[in-house]
């Protein structure tokens, strides 16, 4: 450790040599990366170049001489190389470089096995499991769109989405779809759009290019980042064939951004059309119901009861009428029988009465108290004698005793 | 006691009635019995007479 401080400061050249001694311990390493600028000016011994990483916006300086990168000429822009390299920090500049031995095009049969393999890493995931699949907005508040600056799948987008619904909006993000920054850029514009509160889809599209040139789409960055994504996306990448990571971890895989457009507006005319089904379908259904029950109605109304509705006070008349015949019919019968006891009764009356006795010449000897005088014993001299004949009453006055008397017969 | 209703009318002058008809009733229970049917069979026909006057009244108003 070089010990320093504002009073002690080392030397320019102390701390050059210093990082030079430690970069040069790194040795020989294999670096890998994309090709960004290239600079192969005629005249010079050297190609100098920067390698790019292909996620993340970093990138380092690489000086090759003619004849090693003459191996691998002519490069494309963008191509995956792995460069074997030495760490050089050039004190005169302060430059930090890499000085490719040999340069190596990463193969696309190589990339297609790695995609291949991180693929089955994300499906173990189940970063491309249904369930997670969020559910497109019927009508969306507006629509984020991540496409190329000017490009034909912007513009496929936007017309068909608006000769769907004219009042679609879209939130637009022209971004590099290609090379180097495709990746930085997408990534920043799905962050951006994922956290605005009116987006409430997004759209990411490009037309049909190169596999190299889809590779950002295939990302392991961009596509746990669309995983992560809390509103649904949209992927419409490249032709039918293509199909980029992204289009597995995505919402929705559209084949092209025609299709895209129609994924996520609804049509209009179609929409009109379908309410006027439902409605004229409601109508039909209601004008039926109002038939039906009119029918019922109408059917109530010719039933007896209502057509002549008097049935009800007569038929419960003649009930009550036919009740109250039997009950005079009734009391009749009582009254008979009660008659017919009283004349009976009277008859054994009668029968019982001693008038019968009292018309053959007998009379009945009472006192006046009532009782009949059965002996002269039970009578005192000049008591007073009710005699009852057979055609009325006679008063008598008892005269002499009975035991005076003689007794003559009966 | 309040009126009764149209049924309770007609169902204890039906009890009245079976009373009657069975007999084994004194003449002057008999009686009460009688009356009291004839009360009810009175206040029946008041109901029906009610009835039969707002049928009227809704034909003619009908016409």
């Amino acid at each position: 450790m070089l010990e320093t401080s504002a009073e002690k400061p080392a030397p320019v050249r102390v701390i050059s040599e210093a990082l030079s001694e430690y970069i040069n311990r790194l040795g020989q390493i294999w670096v890998e990366g994309e090709i960004a600028q290239l600079n192969d000016r005629a005249g010079s011994g050297m190609v100098y170049m920067r390698l790019r990483d292909p996620s993340v916006d970093m990138y380092l300086e690489v000086t090759c001489p003619r004849a090693v990168f003459k191996a691998i000429a002519p490069l494309a822009d963008n191509a995956r190389v792995v460069i074997h390299s030495k760490v050089n920090f050039y004190t005169p500049t302060g430059r930090l470089s890499l000085n490719a031995k040999e340069i190596r095009q990463v193969g696309v049969g190589e990339l297609l096995a790695r995609l291949e393999a991180l693929k089955k890493i994300l499906a173990a995931e189940g970063l491309f499991a249904l369930e997670r699949k969020k559910p497109l907005p019927f009508l969306p508040n507006k629509i984020g769109l991540i496409c190329g600056r000017a490009s034909a799948a912007e513009k496929d987008v936007k017309e068909n989405a608006k000769r769907r619904w004219p009042s679609v909006r879209f939130e637009t993000r022209e971004v590099a779809v290609q090379g180097a920054d495709a990746v930085i850029q997408v990534s920043a514009a799905l962050r951006e759009l994922d956290a605005d509160p009116e987006v409430d889809v997004i759209i990411i599209t490009r037309g049909g290019g190169s596999f190299e040139d889809l590779l950002p789409f295939s990302d392991e960055g961009l596509v746990r980042l669309a995983a992560s994504c809390k509103k649904p996306i949209v992927s419409a990448i490249g032709h039918e064939q293509d199909t980029p990571l992204l289009d597995l971890v995505a919402d929705l895989r559209a084949s092209t951004p025609t299709d895209a457009a129609k994924r996520v507006v609804p049509d209009i005319q179609e929409e009109l059309t379908r309410i006027k089904q439902l409605r004229d379908r409601a109508d039909r259904k209601i004008n039926d119901l109002m038939v039906l029950e009119m029918t019922k109605i109408v059917s109530f109304l010719q039933r007896p009861v209502m057509k002549d509705p008097i049935v009800m006070v007569t038929s419960r008349e003649e009930l009550i009428k036919g009740l109250r015949v039997r009950s005079i019919a009734s009391m009749r019968a009582r009254l008979v029988r009660a008659y017919d006891e009283i004349e009976h009764t009277t008859a054994r009356v009668r029968s019982l009465s001693p008038q019968a006795t009292l018309d053959r010449g007998y009379s009945v000897v009472q006192k006046s108290d009532g009782s009949i005088v059965r002996t002269p014993k039970s009578l005192a001299h000049g008591e007073r004698l009710t005699l009852r004949l057979a055609q009325g009453v006679a008063f008598a006055t008892a005269e002499g005793n009975s035991e005076s008397a003689p007794k003559k017969g009966e | 006691m309040a009126k009764p209703s149209y049924e309770e009318a007609r169902d204890e002058l039906a009890k009245v009635v079976a009373a009657l008809e069975a007999g084994g009733v004194g003449l002057e229970e008999s009686l009460k019995l009688w009356e009291r049917g004839e009360e009810l069979a009175a206040i029946c026909q008041e109901w029906l007479d009610g009835a039969r006057a707002k049928l009227e009244a809704a034909k003619s108003a009908e016409e």
